[in-house]
């Protein structure tokens, strides 16, 4: 198709290669933007201790987090268990421990699927537009009119509960806010030159989509899916709480502050640990996102 | 590639785009943008035709109804023989390796995420080019064409200076070596000094590669100065054609006039001599045109027929056609 | 007679991320009274932010006014603060400016007439009704048609050559003594740029106001300025005359410039644009020699051991800033 190259033709136009500027990253810019500020670096940190303590929870963890001590049940802080035990004998710090694994293991996972749902049926609505904006975008609307609670609590009912139904419901209940900040962003690159460029050499539309508008658009996703793993675990945590999220015995700590609260005038410990470590982990995800954000694009400082 | 007798590489036949303007909850048609108004004109090989038109006029929809970025309303526009005003996206394919676009912004012409090569290389992948090594042969080859250093060629849009992208914009639009380039403002955006550089390689590649020019702009110095015949547009109509010099000796139609007059010369002497002429009022909207000659309400030697009957374009001699009836 | 505006020795900084940006490095010029003076430069030569720099508009991180002092009407107006109200009496009143894009310039929740009008109550402390008056009068004398029903319309309901043409209205609202403007040309179409330029000549006339044009275009300021001053890097290269700079340019860089720019009526055959060499200048970190060394045909060890040459007269009223042409022509 391409015929063959040109042979012996002198290059033209005034020659630019004494004047080649030095080479100039943004994304050095960027992590200096990043590590410039105190509060995503303690972000950052919190999310590296929390990736590692479940990593390494065999390690860490002085006690497997489902054995049962009847006899110790309802222990102080003591020497022998840093948070007591809980109303089956199980040691807190343990089960805090191992319960890292599950907040990580589900906020990663409805993420990486709704947001993959999500930047797919954006990417669609914004580029085709008409039909396919207006179903897919009324879609969404409805999926937000339901809260997240009750949108689970619905699938709970329907499929029964457990840890792949849970993220199946979290899943779908995080889908729009990817879907519509993707829609958003895509529209306003949609507009520049390189995609009407693209368009003019004949490129195919699945290939316009996912190579030259993706990875445009994609930033500002990153900044909500850092911020968007925290509300998950916040999600799951109050779903354990409500006691339709993750089967006993596995250790989550939204389960353990439903277990826990029972007992708040004797051993606050009990309730107060796990959702300490909620909050440390939320914040910590939100104080990267917005480090992310800032470094990233500072004009989206308020938007996302 | 194939061509037809007459040697035009493109051939525009009464080439209409309007713009529905819908109205209301159902959405219903309350009337045209008529961006382009019935064009009708020929490119030859070699050739560079200047489009030249204020904003709102209709020569960027005209360039990108050739390109096939738009589906036209009606009309005919002949590529190298074949009328493409009707295919649909497969066919017009191959045709697409044969044309070639370079558009205004050179901070938005390239995708900020790729590399040079990969943004230059683009159309070769699409258009088949499988083997590595003729890939990266032909994009030094381009680098060099355009006065690129190839030792640039991982480096990432934000790294370049403008004129320095608008280049790679333009070995972007040579890769399949095409034998028409529509030039959509390539140099409006760029600095004075660069701008020379930038219309001295696009007039150097057009003698050494024999491509054929399609060169939009608003700036009428910069038009006149590249191309051989230059079309005026105002408000999706062609006005006036002619050779470049002939339009600016004699300029028949009054909003020519008006145009050559309202540019400055850098040149006090000549300056102080030319008589300017200011007009009044300003550009209609393309969706309400006024009726007959789109020009009456501003011309200064209209008539009655003027608001009635819709000027065609008349060959005056040498090829010098203008719409008006006064002429 | 004294100068009705002179800038003498303006530097402004700015403190960026990837080092010092000296936008203005030692700019001096003068404005005499029902003078049009032209301010011609590429972008990034710092032309702007001279004049923002005399209105005090710079913000202030990361930008700063290190030097220089800024007379007008003898009185040095870098004395003041920025927010002071000497320096906000100056604003709009005495010195008033209009901006590149008619876009964004105007407020868009707020009526022409409230615009117009607010001048006016602020610096001439008219009443209401007379300043809505002389609002109306104003915007006839612009060439708005319906003046007075327009005044309570908005931004919007405007075409970007009517904005411009209220901008306009709004700058000589106070009958300033001098009037900048600031690529006044650049975001409209040649026949409204025309007709735009004209009203300001024929305003600059009736109301004796100076005139500065600040632009990139050398066809504007070679019909409409009396005096030019070319600017590069954020320094002048060049000033003088208008037929002298355009008939007989010294500096290598303004003959640059005019070998390189197409003029109506010349065709490619005729005559060959000659490009200058190379890139615009960083003006990050620049180095302390002339910034146009690396492109300039005429360059020497002089120029390469030299610092960045002060402007000397090579005619009446014609300064150039370089070493080459001190004695010689090109």
């Amino acid at each position: 198709m391409v015929k063959k190259a040109y042979n012996n033709i002198e290059p033209v136009g005034t020659r630019e290669w004494e004047e080649k500027a030095p080479r100039y990253s943004e994304t050095r810019r960027m992590i200096a933007v990043f590590a410039g500020r105190p509060l995503p670096i303690i972000g950052f940190t919190i999310i590296i201790l929390l990736v590692l303590m479940a990593i390494f929870a065999p390690l860490l963890a002085p006690y497997p987090p489902n054995q049962m001590d009847i006899v110790n049940k309802l222990q102080q802080p003591s020497s022998a268990h840093w948070l007591g035990t809980d109303s089956l004998g199980r040691d807190t710090l343990s089960r805090i421990i191992y319960g890292s694994r599950t907040s990580l293991i589900i906020g990663i996972t409805v993420m990486i699927i709704s947001s993959v749902a999500g930047i797919v049926l954006g990417l669609m609505a914004a580029y085709f537009g008409g039909a396919t904006y207006h179903i897919i975008m009324r879609f969404m609307d409805a999926l937000m009119a339901f809260p997240m609670l009750l949108l689970a609590l619905l699938i709970a009912s329907l499929l029964g509960v457990g840890m792949v139904n849970i993220i199946i419901a979290l899943g779908i209940g995080m889908i729009s806010a990817p879907c519509r900040l993707m829609c958003g962003v895509v529209l306003s690159v949609k507009q520049n030159d390189y995609v009407l460029a693209a368009r003019a050499m004949g490129m195919s539309n699945r290939r316009l989509m996912f190579q030259e508008i993706l990875p445009n658009a994609f930033p500002p996703l990153l900044v909500m899916i850092t911020i968007g793993i925290g509300a998950v675990i916040l999600a799951e945590a109050g779903l354990s709480f409500l006691g339709i999220g993750i089967t006993p015995p596995t250790a989550t700590w939204g389960g353990m502050v439903n277990d826990g609260y029972k007992f708040i005038m004797y051993n606050p410990v009990l309730a107060i640990s796990p959702g300490v470590a909620i909050m440390l982990v939320v914040f910590g995800f939100n104080m990267l996102g917005d480090g992310l954000r800032d470094a990233l694009d500072p004009k989206l400082r308020g938007v996302i | 590639m194939n061509q037809n007798d007459s040697g035009n590489v493109v051939e525009i036949e009464n080439l209409k785009m309007y713009f529905p303007i819908t109205r209301g909850l159902l959405r219903r048609k309350a009337g045209d943008i008529k961006a382009v108004d019935d064009v009708s004109f020929t490119i030859k090989k070699n050739e560079t035709l200047g489009l030249v038109g204020e904003s709102g006029c209709g020569k960027t929809t005209t360039g990108r109804c050739i390109l096939r970025l738009c589906k036209p309303t009606s009309g005919k526009i002949m590529f190298n023989g074949t009328d493409i005003s009707a295919m649909k996206e497969g066919q017009l394919r191959p045709f697409r390796s044969n044309m070639g676009a370079i558009f205004q912004d050179p901070y938005g012409s390239l995708n900020p995420r790729q590399m040079a090569r990969t943004i230059i290389g683009m159309p070769l992948i699409i258009h088949g080019m499988k083997k590595k090594r003729q890939y990266d042969e032909r994009v030094e080859e381009l680098f060099n064409l355009v006065g690129l250093d190839p030792s640039m060629m991982t480096r990432v849009p934000h790294e370049f200076s403008g004129g320095q992208r608008q280049r790679l914009g333009i070995a972007r639009a040579l890769a399949c070596q095409p034998s028409l380039i529509i030039c959509d403002e390539p140099v409006s955006a760029l600095d004075v000094s660069i701008q020379a550089q930038i219309i001295n390689l696009l007039e150097e590649l057009q003698e050494k590669l024999g491509l054929t020019y399609l060169f939009i702009a608003h700036d009428l110095s910069v038009v006149q100065h590249i191309s051989n015949r230059v079309a005026v547009m105002y408000l999706g109509r062609i006005i006036e054609i002619a050779n470049s010099r002939e339009l600016y000796e004699n300029p028949l139609h009054p909003y020519t006039k008006a145009l050559l007059s309202a540019i400055p010369m850098p040149n006090p002497v000549i300056e102080k001599k030319r008589t300017r002429i200011v007009l009044k009022g300003e550009v209609p909207s393309s969706a309400t045109p006024p009726p007959g000659c789109h020009f009456h309400p501003r011309c200064n030697i209209a008539i009655d027929e003027c608001k009635v009957e819709k000027p065609q374009l008349i060959n005056t001699g040498n090829g010098h056609m203008v719409a008006c009836c006064r002429v | 007679m004294a100068p009705l505006l002179r800038v003498e020795n303006l530097k402004t900084y700015f403190r960026t991320y990837r080092g010092l940006v000296k936008a203005v490095d030692g700019v001096s010029f003068e404005i005499n009274e029902k003078e049009i003076i032209g301010l011609v430069g590429e972008s990034g030569c710092g032309k702007s932010v001279t004049m923002l720099s005399i209105l005090q508009l710079i913000s202030s991180p990361p930008g700063e006014i290190v030097n220089g002092k800024v007379k007008y009407e003898g009185q040095d107006l870098l004395q003041y603060k920025s927010k002071s109200e000497a320096m906000n009496s100056i604003r709009g009143a005495k010195i008033a400016m209009i901006f590149q894009e008619p876009m964004t310039s105007l407020n868009p929740v707020l009526t022409i007439g409230r615009q117009l009008t607010e001048s006016l109550e602020i610096h001439l402390h008219m009443s209401p009704q007379a300043a809505k008056e002389r609002a109306s009068e104003l915007l006839h004398m612009v060439g708005i048609p319906d003046a007075k029903s327009r005044l309570s319309a908005y931004p919007h309901q405007f075409s970007g050559g009517m904005r411009q043409r209220v901008m306009i209205a709004i700058a000589l609202s106070c009958n300033p003594r001098i009037l900048i403007a600031d690529e006044p040309t650049t975001a409209v179409d040649v026949t409204t740029q025309a007709q735009l330029l004209e009203l300001m000549q024929d305003m600059v006339n009736r109301f004796s106001t100076s005139l500065v044009i600040v632009t990139h275009n050398l066809g504007v300021v070679a019909r409409y300025a009396e005096r030019i001053y070319v600017m590069y890097s954020g320094r002048i290269v060049e000033s003088g005359w208008a037929n002298d700079i355009f008939l007989n340019p010294r500096h290598p860089y303004t003959i640059g410039l005019l070998k390189c720019v197409p003029q109506l009526g010349e065709t490619r055959q005729e005559r060959k644009l000659v490009p200058i060499k190379g890139l615009p200048p960083n003006l990050i970190n620049m180095p302390a020699t002339c910034a146009f060394l690396p492109r300039c045909d005429f360059a020497s060890d002089i120029c390469r051991s030299n610092p960045w040459p002060s402007l000397e007269a090579v005619g009446e009223n014609h300064y150039i800033a370089c070493y080459y042409h001190k004695s010689e022509k090109p």
